[in-house]
């Protein structure tokens, strides 16, 4: 191990040159998936994030503090996850939280949580749908494809 | 012959095998674009190469969390600690997994103890600030409290025909109300309990205000949340329920419940 311990907020093993990470196709495909959602009208941010917290493609409002935010999505994934399991429930998927001001997406996905933020105005139905076609297609890079409605109505 | 020296240099590093440093860095672009698969095939012949590697170590804990692997996560976040005590990330880890086992005082030293060095790493702060106010939840069935206001008539708070595993809480996690058995309902309220107070420090953070109502949706089953700051309700029915009969009969039952419990909505 290298003597100085990884400062937070630096990548483990040295600095990621975003160059490289932009090669990828999986990594075109996040960026995509998170555009297509902050297209939505009254959408005002998003994130993919892995289960151990790492932001893997992010757009949220300058206001917001993305680390945090992350670290927060991401336990909150695992609690629905983990705690499903303990319960011997079915497999988590998709979860909302409205609160007095907006209302937050979450889902889940092979490589973590793909999370959307919407405002107090936003269409819940057409979010839902939206996540839901991309956890799919998410699905569809890793393994087997979800059902998906074709339209948000059929939801 | 310099010259002769630097082209053989070149041509000869194209075709040595990476060091262990190397496959670490490849392994750590791969896990940021979310190729996991990779990365780990990387941090395995990074670590049979140098066998205590921190960083190697710290790579193969993320990943295994990434495929949702606790028990392997732990262990390696553990030998980074072995190496280096006050590594702030693995301390994060190693308190995430404690969060998730519902084992709040082995959390809170994880992450005082990486704020204590590095008072800036906003992860760590975010999770702190999360659970300074929690009561624990994860305290075995029997041993937690009790709940101490108003007896509720059990038959004024039937769910509907599909509707089970109703329960209701308080936001500290005492059980008011259960449909099911003591041990079971104990179980369901502290997931219950632990959902709500995430998603109200989620919430909080993304600005968006005060937890009011969720849906979570598995293969099977659908549950559906109502909260307020003191109280917490869930009810779960069949993966087919309408959203809107389910938001419906929710609010029923939280109304149902409110006025049993003589609090004003």
């Amino acid at each position: 191990m290298s003597a100085e311990p990884v400062p937070p907020g630096q990548p483990v093993a040295g600095t990621a040159p975003l160059a490289a990470a932009s090669r990828s196709s999986r990594a075109r495909e996040f960026r995509r998936i998170l555009a297509e959602m902050l297209r939505i009208d009254r959408v005002r941010g998003g994130l993919v994030v892995a289960a151990d917290g790492l932001v893997i493609t992010s757009s949220v409002p300058r206001n917001i503090a993305i680390e945090p935010l992350a670290a927060l999505t991401a336990t909150l994934g695992r609690e629905l996850e983990a705690g499903g399991d303990r319960l011997k429930r079915s497999t988590f998927h998709t979860a909302l939280f409205s609160a007095d001001d907006g209302t937050l997406f979450l889902g889940a996905c092979p490589v973590g949580f793909v999370v959307v933020l919407g405002d107090r105005e936003v269409n819940v139905g057409l979010v839902q749908w939206a996540l839901r076609k991309a956890l799919a297609t998410l699905e569809g890079t890793w393994g087997a494809r979800d059902q998906v409605p074709a339209t948000p109505e059929e939801m | 012959m310099r010259l002769l020296a630097r082209i053989w240099e070149a041509i000869t590093s194209i075709t040595r095998p990476p060091n262990a440093a190397t496959l670490f860095r490849r392994a750590d672009l791969y896990r940021q674009e979310g190729r996991f698969e990779e990365a780990a095939e990387l941090v395995a012949q990074g670590l049979r190469l140098q066998p205590n590697n921190g960083v190697g170590h710290l790579l193969s804990a993320y990943l295994h969390l990434a495929f949702r692997q606790i028990g392997p996560a732990k262990a390696e976040f553990q030998t980074v600690l072995g190496v280096d005590p006050y590594h702030p990330r693995a301390l994060l880890g190693l308190a995430r997994i404690a969060l998730e086992e519902r084992d709040l005082a082995a959390c809170r030293p994880f992450l005082d103890k990486a704020l204590q060095y590095y008072p800036d790493f906003p992860e760590a702060r975010a999770l702190q600030e999360m659970v300074a106010g929690w009561a624990d939840v994860g305290v075995p069935a029997g041993q937690r409290p009790a709940y101490a206001g108003p007896p509720l008539a059990m038959e004024r708070l039937k769910p509907p025909a599909a509707g089970r595993e109703f329960v209701l809480t308080q936001a500290d996690g005492t059980l008011v109300f259960s449909q099911q058995g003591d041990k079971d309902a104990e179980d369901l309220a502290a997931h219950v309990t632990q959902v709500y107070r995430i998603a109200a420090a989620t919430l909080a953070r993304a600005g968006l205000g005060a937890l009011r109502r969720g849906i979570v949706q598995a293969t099977t089953e659908t549950t559906f949340f109502r909260s307020n700051d003191r109280l917490i309700l869930a009810l779960t029915f069949p993966q087919d329920v309408k959203i809107g009969f389910g938001l419906l009969e929710t609010d029923k039952m939280w109304t149902n419940s409110l006025r049993e419990l003589g609090v004003r909505a």
